[in-house]
């Protein structure tokens, strides 16, 4: 027990070691050593921490015995899954560092982004940890200001700048609403420790509705649920790539674990149908979410656009099984509820570990051709063949297909959506039919999306000479992505690891499995309704490869490979302009999905004089899509800003009149005493 | 039970070996039975097998802008496949690898091969290619849902995904279980037609590269690789057809594991893909193909009619 103590202390240590290191080392080149190195140190310890409380027991630090400043730490299970998942990716991100921060060297102090990446490390563990509202708001304050400065590293580009502002101020409704939520809660259980919330009995349940609605829209604001997505896909792609990797890998999903903590640990939802709703709104704006955010990042060009984009796809998908586990638990359907949750969880840490891959991939093509936009790449396979490889294993794993470990939690999550006929009320099955329709249309419209981003940035001719010049990167850029890349290969082969693994995290009535033990989901009348087994998978994928390859040997005679220019229908000049664009690929899609983009086709002719319109010099064509989320917000800006204007007229700056503003004040005030309003 | 223990995973096994020899057989037979229809005499049904037989034997030319993603996606499409054939059942009410997969990892694995043909299409970086991507984006995007819901009817009339569990229960109801399972039919035989590269979706059948879809993406394939991908192409085929016929018409399908029921299981799960085939095939030389764009509405109805079949099963 005694030793947990210090492994926490230890990653604490570390990371402000790294941040110390940081903050006085004065950007030499080397020195990126003593900031990134104690962060992988910490993020390994928090990998055993989290593994030490899963098998033993939890732990539960409290410093200072004061009322409100008590300074809890609480590590359980759920703490310890989320930690994990921390750990994992900032683990792997810092080796990626090591060489990714040298493209930093030659501008500014290197050493600063140091510090704020071990800042918002540790922050993001402090949140999870925390077991105080006074506690978890500071650190989650310090986690949004660190990554509110790490969004505009690179401030000398004025879109940083701007993304950086909607960031923070869409981060700190967010944290008000959630401070709301909390204050709620408080009022009713007296306490600030999340002790008191856990104690079903004092806080009624009114009281528990509009705490959870506050929280909700609190925590999905840094979750990025949609309508309150606007900063995402701007804050993600202005980070540096080994920031934006942690922002969308992680701290999406500590806006997650704040979520699964209302849901499911300060409120017991189990038999009570009274929490119904709250399913089913997690649920809806899940759906959305996950139609939205794919829909748009599908006319993306902007790699990491599209990347942040698909996490607010994902974090939909998460909401969904989480909207589910409630339906299901407040119908007393345990094992389904158990089910959708395992499905959710799943999916969480299958998303922290590919999304985490991708963005380091995007940093390295960002790293090697100085350019994001996918219109400007081609033909980097050849250029970074592991980068490519690995790029491909992330987009095969997101994408859902087997045998990689998107596929498992997508069919987990499919197959609870296929349960909801085992709920007994007729509506409430239609509508999550309906659900079921938009995930689909997800799952295709991701699948469209990401084969766009690997087929248009690795695959045929360059495009461009910075394309044409790429290498490939540093090889501790690459150990970083080989990390996250077999870690989808083994969740996906050897699904029972994650499974485990979440069973024991959250306490779940789940039986353990075994390797060769299938995924397998009973009905309620205990027929076998659908079963996986991803290992004779992968044995009858490799063993119908190689009777194949043996029969095309023993058939096909010895035939040589001849190179060839690809047909080009005998008129020559196949070039890197006629190939198709990302633009093209996604055209017919952005046609049919007219309503969310308004496309617009503009073509402009210019011609040899102005005289003749006959003879045309060229023709520029151009196809834009707007998004009809950011013009929403716009109208309100401008809204408030008139509003605004006109009130700002009661500042007339001359002290009589605020005089008469204080006298006003009082006497309502006297009048709504006298009236009995206000006691 | 012990004494099958060793024969059932074999006799899956032939089973596949069963549907990967004979899917040429039935192109074959889909190309005749439209040449009949043409008044034309069109080659023997055999003919597929010939064709297979010379591309491996032949040279390959493989474009110099290429990589090895183009390389192995003859490989992957294949290998996908021939795996999907594992887990559905032919000729006996479940198959023997059944506890390893359903019908969403059949899927999966085409969806598998699908990304891998997309991909290669995109890679030898030929407008032909890319257009043929482009298309197959389009159609997988708007199938997926359709495909999803139709499972999702058949999942909740027969009680799982697990195809075995949907071929033993549509086999012990005398007659389609409600009119919700007929909405399902139509929503399955559409995706099947698109699926498997028919008219009015796509024609693989013209040289007219700007009519392909499927074939725009394979354009640049030749040799051992071609017919690879056309194997698989008709693999593909020839499970779709099966699980169609074994979900909505699984009627004589052996219900144990005797060797007369299966053999009368086999012979007659080949007349009825036959069947099905050669109604396919007279459907095709009936319709034109349809413009691009008015295709969605061919699948929208299919989702319409998947969904409705959901409604059906709640009402």
């Amino acid at each position: 027990m005694l030793e947990n103590f210090y492994l926490v202390y230890a990653i604490v240590g570390f990371f402000s070691l790294g941040a110390i290191f940081g903050l006085f080392s004065r950007g030499k080149p080397q020195h990126v050593y003593l900031t990134y190195i104690p962060s992988i140190i910490g993020s390994f310890l928090a990998i055993i921490l989290s593994i030490v409380v899963f098998t033993s027991e939890d732990i539960h630090i409290t410093l200072s015995s004061q009322q409100i400043f008590n300074f809890e730490i609480f590590i359980d299970g759920v703490a310890s899954f989320f930690i994990l998942i921390i750990g994992l990716i900032s683990f792997a991100v810092s080796i990626y560092s090591l060489s990714y921060s040298k493209k930093f060297d030659d501008k500014k102090n290197n050493s600063n982004l140091g510090m704020l990446f071990n800042l918002f490390i540790i922050s993001m563990m402090l949140v999870v940890a925390s077991n105080n509202i006074f506690f978890f708001l500071i650190f989650w304050e310090l986690m949004s200001l660190t990554s509110f400065f790490l969004v505009i590293y690179e401030h000398d580009n004025e879109n940083n700048l701007k993304s950086g502002l909607t960031y923070l101020v869409m981060t700190h409704l967010g944290t008000a609403f959630i401070l709301a939520s909390f204050l709620f809660m408080y009022a009713q259980s007296g306490s600030f420790s999340f002790d008191s919330f856990r104690d079903a009995g004092i806080i009624p349940d009114y009281v528990r509705d509009i705490a959870f609605i506050l929280a909700f829209i609190g925590f999905g604001t840094k979750a990025g649920v949609v309508p309150l997505h606007i900063w995402l896909p701007q804050a993600h792609p202005s980070a540096p790539s080994h920031v934006s990797a942690l922002m969308s890998a992680v701290m999406l999903k500590i806006a997650i674990y704040g979520i699964v903590r209302y849901l499911f640990d300060f409120n017991s939802i189990d038999g009570s149908s009274h929490y119904l709703w709250w399913g089913l709104g997690v649920v809806v704006i899940g759906s959305i979410s996950a139609l939205v955010g794919i829909l748009y990042a599908l006319v993306e060009r902007d790699i990491k656009r599209i990347l942040a984009f698909s996490s607010i796809e994902n974090i939909g998908i998460i909401l969904i099984g989480l909207g589910l586990s409630v339906v299901f638990a407040s119908f007393n359907l345990t094992s389904l509820s158990v089910l959708a949750f395992v499905a959710s969880m799943f999916h969480t840490l299958n998303h922290a570990i590919f999304k985490g891959l991708l963005f380091m991939t995007a940093g390295s093509i960002h790293y090697s051709t100085h350019t994001k936009n996918i219109e400007d790449l081609g033909g980097l396979i050849k250029k970074m063949p592991w980068t490519g490889l690995m790029f491909l294993i992330g987009t095969i794993a997101i994408i859902g297909l087997p045998p990689l470990n998107g596929f498992i939690s997508e069919w987990l999550i499919l197959q609870s959506l296929l349960s909801v006929f085992q709920i007994p009320s007729t509506i409430l099955q239609v509508s999550l039919a309906f659900a079921s329709l938009a995930l689909a249309l997800t799952i295709g419209l991701a699948a469209a999306t990401f084969v766009r981003l690997f087929g248009i940035s690795f695959l045929s001719k360059s495009r461009t000479l910075k394309a044409a010049n790429a290498v490939e990167v540093p090889r501790f850029m690459l150990a970083g992505k080989a990390i996250l890349a077999s870690s989808c290969i083994v969740l996906g082969i050897l699904p029972f690891i994650g499974i485990n693994l979440i069973a024991t995290a959250f306490n779940l009535s789940y039986t353990p499995l075994n390797p060769f033990e299938p995924l397998s989901i009973i009905t309620e009348d205990g027929k076998s309704f659908a079963s996986l087994m991803m290992p004779t998978v992968l044995i009858i994928l490799l063993s119908s490869f190689v009777s194949i390859f043996v029969l095309v040997k023993i058939i096909g005679s010895k035939t040589s490979v001849k190179k060839y220019n690809t047909w080009d229908c005998g008129f020559g000049g196949l070039s890197e302009r006629t190939q198709y664009t990302a633009t093209s690929l996604a055209e017919p899609l952005s046609r049919i999905f007219a309503v969310f983009y308004k496309p617009k086709n503009e073509i402009i002719n210019y011609f040899y004089s102005d005289q003749n319109q006959y003879l045309k010099k060229s023709i520029e064509m151009s196809h834009t899509t707007r998004n009809i989320f950011d013009e929403f917000y716009d109208l309100t800006l401008s809204f408030s800003l008139y509003i605004l204007n006109k009130i700002r007229k009661i500042q007339t700056g001359k002290i009589n009149a605020y005089i008469l503003y204080i006298m006003i004040a009082l006497l309502s005030l006297l009048f709504a005493m006298g009236a009995g309003i206000i006691e | 039970m012990n004494e099958f223990s060793i024969t059932e995973p074999l006799f899956g096994i032939f089973q596949v070996l069963l549907l990967v020899v004979l899917s040429p057989l039935i192109v074959g037979i889909m190309r005749k039975t439209k040449a009949k229809s043409q008044k034309r005499v069109g080659a023997p049904i055999i003919q597929p097998y010939f064709d297979i037989l010379k591309l491996v034997k032949k040279e390959e030319v493989v474009s110099d802008q290429s990589s090895w993603i183009f390389r192995c996606n003859p490989w992957v499409n294949f290998v996908a496949t021939v795996s999907a054939a594992f887990f559905i059942p032919v000729s006996i009410v479940y198959s023997p690898f059944g506890v390893m997969g359903d019908i969403l990892l059949v899927i999966g694995l085409f969806g598998l091969g699908k990304f891998f043909t997309i991909l290669a299409g995109l890679d030898v970086s030929s407008s032909f290619g890319g257009l043929g991507s482009s298309r197959e984006i389009m159609f997988s995007t708007l199938v997926e849902p359709a495909l999803l819901i139709t499972i999702f009817v058949i999942a909740i009339f027969y009680g799982g995904t697990n195809i075995s569990t949907i071929v033993a229960s549509a086999n012990d109801i005398s007659f389609l279980a409600s009119p919700g399972v007929i909405f399902a039919l139509i929503a399955f035989f559409i995706i099947l037609m698109v699926e498997t590269g028919k008219l009015p979706f796509d024609n693989p059948s013209t040289h007219l590269e700007l009519t392909m879809i499927h074939e725009a993406t394979v354009l640049e394939y030749s040799g051992k690789s071609l017919a690879l991908i056309e194997w698989s192409q008709s693999i593909k085929q020839i499970i779709l057809l099966t699980l169609f016929v074994n979900i909505f018409i699984p009627w004589g399908i052996s219900n144990n594991f005797s060797l007369t029921e299966i053999s009368f299981g086999i012979v007659l799960i080949i007349v009825k893909i036959i069947s099905l085939g050669i109604l396919i095939a007279l459907i095709e030389t009936r319709i034109a193909k349809w413009r691009l764009f008015r295709v969605p509405d061919l699948i929208a109805i299919s989702i319409a009619s998947s969904m409705i079949g959901v409604i059906f099963f709640f009402i």
